[in-house]
This record gives structure tokens, sequence and C-alpha cells, in this order.
């Protein structure tokens, strides 16, 4: 269990006296998580750098929620003192997906913007370095999003060698060896037939 | 003196089996690695496998290598640069394919940005499957380039020219921005 004035909740704390907003918890030891409203984040990102001492910026990803048409944004960062670690969270329209670049606060928020740019076609105001980054000559859908659909492009660019029709699926093949119960919802990304 | 029994086709004969005897002790590779196969060129080339013992050694650059070992997967943006860097190699050159990836697309067939059969932009002479393959079948798929030399087959490079074509059609068909330098071999 964690002290009621362990570092993890005087940062909370602070945290929810500053943005009244926010929705923050606290997951475990040294993790702290925060939802916030995402025109809230560039203050939220400054104020945690600034006045709590959150010095790192330790990771950046997005995450495609294409059932609610979003896209989440997540900023990890760290604290060397106090040794907490805050995951911010906040939600961005999916079409004509546009965020404010974080590049003034932390540099190499930079090659993480101009990566999201790339994988999940959002577009970082102030960033001016948003062009061609991993990837040559790509054309239609971010490949990362979920309704880019990798198998079918696949099929439809590369030659597909042959020999593959009579694969089988091994998972399936061992659960029902073993006679295993598979719970439905781990059916769809695991027993699925190799055609669809 | 010569025979004069041996006509002109059997002379070259001859000479081609002594250059090819020559050849296929002294194979150059370049160190190129592309997919995670890569991580096994080390322990083929230190003294657990010797594959110096076979005369197979690394060379630093395209115009002093005899083969290229594809080791892996290769992304889009990758084969340009491999195709590139095979046309500037000097013949005598053979391409050796390297784990299932190069074969038929191996764990990443569904991926959107890699290859799934190096024979369609390249010639590859030799195939070693596996994933990754061990440095066992590594010296075997050489030992089978080497036999392959020997008897004349290895002729992927003259089939590249006499195709090249057929083969800049496919590459073309994945590479859209085509910027590249017409090399004369
Ligand atoms: S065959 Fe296996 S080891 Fe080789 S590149 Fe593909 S995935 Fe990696």
């Amino acid at each position: 269990m964690l002290d009621k004035d362990c570092n993890e909740n005087k940062c909370a704390e602070q945290i929810k006296k500053t943005f009244q907003t926010a929705e923050v918890e606290v997951k475990r030891e040294k993790r702290v998580t925060v939802q916030l409203r995402s025109d809230l984040i560039p203050p939220f990102l400054s104020f945690a750098k600034e006045f709590m001492e959150f010095k790192h910026l330790s990771h950046m990803s997005c995450v495609d929620w294409v059932e609610d048409n979003e896209l989440e944004l997540v900023f990890i960062l760290w604290n060397y003192e106090q040794q907490v670690q805050i995951i911010a969270k906040t939600r961005i329209e999916r079409v004509n997906a546009q965020f404010v670049s974080v590049k003034k606060f932390w540099n190499q928020a930079e090659t993480y913007e101009r990566e999201f740019h790339e994988m999940y076609g959002v577009n970082f105001v102030g960033n001016d370095r948003l062009g061609e980054f991993i990837l040559e000559d790509w054309e239609g859908v971010p490949p990362m999003l979920r309704d880019f659909d990798s198998i079918k492009y696949s099929k439809e660019t590369f030659y597909q060698r042959p020999g593959r029709e009579d694969a089988q699926n091994v998972r399936a093949t061992i659960a029902k060896h073993s006679g295993e119960e598979v719970p439905g919802f781990a059916k769809d990304y695991t027993i699925r037939n190799i055609e669809d | 003196m010569m025979n004069p029994n041996i006509n002109e086709k059997d002379k070259r004969r001859i000479r081609d089996i002594v250059q090819d005897f020559a050849r296929k002790h002294s194979l150059w590779v370049l160190a190129y690695g592309t997919g995670c196969g890569a991580i096994e060129i080390p322990p083929t080339m230190t003294s657990r496998y010797d594959a110096e013992r076979f005369g197979i050694r690394g060379s630093a650059t395209p115009r002093q290598a005899d083969v290229l070992l594809i080791t892996g997967y290769l992304a889009t943006k990758t084969l340009k640069r491999v195709i590139r860097t095979y046309e500037q190699m000097q013949a005598p050159k053979y391409v050796i394919g390297f784990g299932s990836c190069t074969i038929n697309g191996g764990m990443y067939w569904d991926s959107y940005n890699t290859i799934n059969a190096l024979d369609r932009y390249l010639p590859v002479d030799v195939y070693i499957n596996g994933c990754m393959p061990r440095p066992e079948s590594v010296i075997q798929g050489f030992i089978k380039l080497q036999s392959l030399i020997a008897e004349g087959k290895a002729d992927g490079a003259d089939k590249y020219q006499e195709n090249l074509e057929w083969y800049r059609e496919n590459q073309k068909k994945i590479i859209h921005n085509w910027k590249m330098p017409d090399y004369n071999w």
C-alpha cells in the first residue's frame, strides 16, 4: 500500500489543484496517470516541467481508437528526484488530426512527432520538420492506422509466393489437441483463420 | 604443345574450369546486413565456425565483393539500396538469399513494407532457409554456391542482364520514385 503522503500522492494532489478538469489516478508505486483535455496538454507539460521538476520526457506514443473515431496521444514524464512517472493522455479528432507541437519543451519530441505524422497522419503545428521520415515515397493511408489493411496491401503490392494456403493455425491446432478452452474475446486475435 | 583435337568450345571450358576453381575458393562477401539474420554472420566469420577455411571473407565495398548476402527481410526502402549495391558490384557476382523472409516473406509476409520474394527483384543463386539459419547451414549454403560455381551454373548475374526488363518492371512496381543511375556492367 502506498503511504498517504508519498511522492505519488503529493504529485497527484498538486495536479488536481492546478488542473481541475484533469482525471488523476495513482496507479501504483511510482506511477500516476493524468487524463486531460487536449488544449490543456501544453500548459500541463509546461507546469510539470517547470514547477514539478518532471525534467525528462521519456516517451510519447499514439493510440488509434478507431471505434471512438479518436486518436490518443500519450506523454510519459519522469521525475528524477521523486522517482515518479506521469503518464499524461489526451484524445484528439481522428480525421484531419491536429495537435500543437511540444517541441518547445523537449527537443526530442520533434522526432516522435515526425513519426506520428508519418504513421498516424497527425499534423503537429509548430513542428517544421514533418516531412518524409522513415518510409519512402509512401502514398495513401498512414500505415499504423487501424483501418489500413496491411494484409490486403501486401497481397496487392508484393508477389505472394504460393505455399501458405495449407498453413495451419498453430494456436488453434494446439488448443484443439489439448482441449483448451479459448475465451471468446481472445479468439478474435489468436484463433482466426489466416484467410481473413 | 596444345592438343590439336580440342576445339574452340572446349578450350573455353578448360579456361573457365580453372577460373571457376579459383573463384570458388575466394568468395568475398559484402558486409551488408539487412534483416535480423545478420546476427548469425559474426559467429560464422569468427573463430568458432571460421568461414575463412572455405575462402569466405568479408569485403568492405561493393566493387570488391563477389557475394551479396541478403540476410533477411528487405523493406522496399532497403531494396532500393540493395539494387544499387548489386549493380555496382563487378561480375562475377552472386546473390545468396538468407532466411525465410527472402524466400516467401517469412513472418513478415503480411507487412506493408517488406518484399516477399527476393528472386522477383534480384537473381538469387542460392537460398538458405531457416528463421534464422544457423552458421552450419550458412556455410552449407556457401558450399552449395561453390559447387554451383565449379559447375558453371551460378549464372545469376548473366540472367539478370538478359532479363533486365523483367527485373526492372518488378522493381519499379514497388519503388515508385525511381531515381537511379544506369550502370554499365
Ligand atoms: S527469416 Fe527470420 S531471422 Fe531472418 S529476417 Fe526473417 S524474421 Fe528475421
